[in-house]
């Protein structure tokens, strides 16, 4: 890359990212997705104790069943729906849907996803629960 | 500095009449990406979009349910108990289900994770970074399908 003339490098400081508040979102968008992994490795805890007995599964319902749990899976909870928002946002911009040479308005694909996002969690709820 | 602050630069009247007699040459299209690398790459960006849908669409409910729900007793009696769970679990579209739902966020995580690294820690290593979280989603992926398919 580097020809006659010196090359200009520009140097960030390492937290460039906590500088300006569209950088702060950035980072925060990107950090979400700890928290889906975080979530991935709770549900293979869950099902390898299911896979272990009654005893096994048991002792991991009581682990579920404490305020500090209901106050991580709210911290979690909260990054999801923030990754859904902004993925949902995201995929708007990118995806042109066109129907008869007409491109759907962007405000009705972030509709049809969110409604898409609702029927999946009743379906999964209703499954989950009451099945 | 702009070019008219020099003595021999062109004026602005003579750049516009080149520019309206330039013949502008078509774009050189780079070929499209090809081969096993490519073949990588785009099966990391689809494993990434999968991932992102399954993380935005199914991830919140099981939280709310397993997280929130069950410890706030707002669940029946018998809905998480281990004959339910576990016959539900049987189910083979189940478990197919539970395995892309386990498997495909870590894929998500590994992706953005990895760039992560280099951008915000500001670390390079590229290819150790790539590996280790490409290969870290990969063993939860063998071992969801070892537990979800051989041990339930």
């Amino acid at each position: 890359m580097s020809g006659p003339y010196p090359l200009y490098v520009p140097k960030y400081p390492r937290s460039w990212w906590l500088r300006k508040g569209p950088y702060r979102r950035f980072a925060a968008r990107e950090i979400t997705s700890m928290f889906s992994a975080a979530v991935s490795a709770t549900l293979l805890a869950f099902l390898f104790a299911l896979s272990r007995g009654p005893k096994a599964y048991e002792a991991f319902l009581r682990l579920l069943d404490s305020p500090w749990m209901i106050a991580a899976s709210a911290i979690t909870l909260t990054a999801l729906l923030y990754h859904t928002a902004t993925w949902f946002r995201l995929t708007t911009h990118i995806v042109v849907v066109r129907v008869r040479g007409q491109t759907l308005p962007r405000g009705l694909l972030i509709v049809a996803l969110s409604v898409a996002w609702l029927g999946a969690s009743a379906v999964v709820a209703y499954f989950h629960v009451w099945f | 500095m702009l070019m008219g602050d020099r003595a021999d630069a062109p004026s602005l009247g003579q750049v516009l009449e080149w520019s309206d007699s330039a013949v502008v040459p078509p774009r050189v299209r780079l070929p499209r990406a090809r081969g096993p690398r490519a073949l990588l790459e785009a099966m990391a960006w689809a494993l990434f979009s999968a991932g992102g849908f399954a993380a935005a669409i199914l991830l919140p409910i099981h939280v709310a349910i397993l997280g929130i729900a069950y410890a706030a007793g707002w669940l029946p009696d018998d809905a998480l108990s281990y004959e339910r769970i576990h016959h539900l679990a049987s189910n083979p579209l189940v478990r197919l289900y539970l395995t892309a739902l386990i498997s495909l966020p870590l894929y998500h995580w590994a992706h953005r994770f990895r760039f992560a690294i280099h951008h915000q820690f500001g670390i390079g290593l590229k290819k150790l970074v790539a590996s280790g979280c490409y290969g870290s989603a990969m063993l939860g992926t063998g071992l969801a399908v070892w537990i979800i398919f051989f041990r339930l």
